[in-house]
């Protein structure tokens, strides 16, 4: 009966430490997004796109050169192959 | 010649194992827990070194077994045929692994240590990503109500077991492991093997339990709620605005504030938050984050399970009382469920915003397993209803929600 009281009384203290360790968690995540917010605003800039060529397999190149000469019908000509 | 094969047979381990049968059941246990891991790829990084820590510890002769000390802290063994008793605890490492061997210096050098539960706590902490719990704030206290089956637990099984013993039993309800352990590390480390078992075997079987307990609690409706329609009619008007830098300070303050209310947490919420930290700072931490995540955490985890395995012996494993940690390890966590969802259910009854009850049920610490299994059910009930990110809010909440549980049972029971 002992335990059962204790049990009991462990049950009230530890749900209750538990939601209101969970809802400061909460609030303070919603104050430092706040914060954030105001004092740091700005998100990092993504890094502008590399200007240089991106290495080709070459037989990735030869097979574009082929269709481009297939289709300019031999008047165009691959001067640089870049990734999107 | 009849002499020698006696002593062949003698010298094998089949004596033993006929003279004791008990052994069978233990490889039988061993090969299902083999099974599940590796077939029904049940949580295999941890259920196949477990189950071969099982294996190996249970063959006679092997010396593999860990020797649990008793309530004096004294092992009894056998070295040159003499019956030995000496205090563990006061035996140096070299002493531990020349008469009781390997498994028997791993585990008292690392897991009775308490070392490695943090250690794998910090390798959690590296791979969790708290931004669907910060984007979906509201619904971290689901992780709150699902520690509800710990307590309930607690106080059917302080009528069974000691109370220390029953706050061991109860913290599988916490569905995570290394709390687990480290729970019972300072409350009943006579229990150890099969707590530890229990609680990964149920962590294996999140998609077969979770299922279950949805299955009795929640109707066809509720599980049709769609929370992306429910965002539309009812916006979030929390706006971010640099999300890497709140990221970073989250888990700071977070530790704060945990330290403060229950210092007992801190071994478990601290490292985790450390490991998040290393993660969220990105370049200048990331050969720390590189060790935490895969070197540290991964041989963390091997020593981890081989030797939790090893403390599964005959002896320890075939009785009552793990029987009655068995049972009550599965009531724990159905009932952890079944709190997460009646909380969802109360809360939809007074707010217009309607929560979809999935996202209580995964209010435990199985990450990310539990969220996936919820968004599998969801997704049968509604091909277009993706619950994923608002239930890993509830989920890695339940992570800090089931260490804070283990720091309330330590500070009133250890």
């Amino acid at each position: 009966m002992e335990n059962l009281i204790y049990a009991l009384e462990l049950m009230g203290i530890g749900m209750g430490t538990v939601f209101v360790v969970l809802i400061l968690v909460i609030e303070l995540g919603k104050l430092l997004i706040l914060l954030v917010n105001k004092i740091a605003p700005e998100e990092a800039k993504p890094q502008a796109k590399s200007a240089t060529p991106v290495a080709v397999m070459p037989n990735v190149a030869q097979a574009i050169a082929k269709a481009i000469n297939t289709i300019t019908e031999g008047k165009g000509k691959v001067e640089k192959i870049e990734k999107q | 010649m009849e002499n020698i094969w006696e002593k062949i047979y003698s010298m094998t381990a089949f004596s033993d194992i006929i003279a004791d049968p008990r052994f069978l059941v233990m490889y039988a246990l061993a090969f299902l827990l083999l099974y599940l891991g590796i077939k029904k790829e049940f949580e295999p990084l941890l259920l196949v070194p477990i189950a071969f820590g099982v294996l190996i510890a249970n063959f006679p002769g092997g010396g593999m077994g860990v020797l649990g000390a008793d309530g004096q802290g004294l092992v009894h063994y056998i070295k040159d045929g003499v019956e030995v008793s000496k205090n563990v605890y006061e035996m140096p490492l070299p002493e531990i692994a020349h008469d009781l061997g390997l498994m028997n210096y791993i585990y008292y050098a690392l897991i009775k240590s308490g070392l490695l539960p943090p250690i794998i706590f910090m390798g959690v902490g590296a791979l969790t990503d708290f931004g669907p719990m910060l984007r979906n704030l509201k619904l971290a206290i689901f992780g709150a109500g699902a520690q509800f089956g710990i307590f309930a637990v607690l106080l059917v099984a302080s009528q069974f077991f000691t109370m220390q013993e029953a706050g061991s039993l109860a913290i599988i309800g916490g569905a995570d492991g290394p709390t687990a352990i480290f729970t019972t590390l300072k409350l009943a480390p006579h229990l150890l093997g099969p707590i530890a078992i229990a609680a990964y075997s149920y962590m294996a079987l999140v998609p077969v339990i979770i299922p279950l307990v949805v299955k009795l609690t929640c109707s066809k409706k509720e599980l049709m709620i769609n929370m992306k329609e429910q965002d539309k009619l009812y916006p979030n008007k929390q706006e971010f605005k640099n999300m890497r830098v709140l990221k970073i300070i989250f888990p700071i303050a977070v530790t704060t504030i945990v330290a403060i209310i229950v210092p007992d947490a801190v071994a478990l919420v601290g490292m985790l938050m450390f490991g998040n930290l290393i993660k969220e700072i990105g370049a200048n931490t990331s050969r720390l984050f590189e060790a935490a995540s895969n070197g540290i955490m991964n041989a963390a985890t091997i020593f981890l399970g081989l030797s939790v395995g090893a403390t599964m012996t005959v002896e320890a494993f075939l009785n009552w009382t793990t029987i009655g940690i068995v049972a009550g390890g599965f009531l724990a966590f159905g009932f952890s469920i079944f709190g997460g969802i009646m909380l969802v259910k109360i809360m939809n009854l007074f707010t217009k915003k309607k929560i979809n009850p999935l996202v209580g049920a995964t209010g435990l610490s199985a990450v990310p397993m539990a969220s996936r299994v919820a968004n599998d059910i969801a997704l049968k009930y509604d091909p277009k209803n993706h619950v994923l990110n608002y239930c890993m809010s509830s989920n890695v909440a339940g992570v800090i929600g089931s260490a804070v549980a283990a720091g309330i049972l330590i500070s009133f029971l250890g």
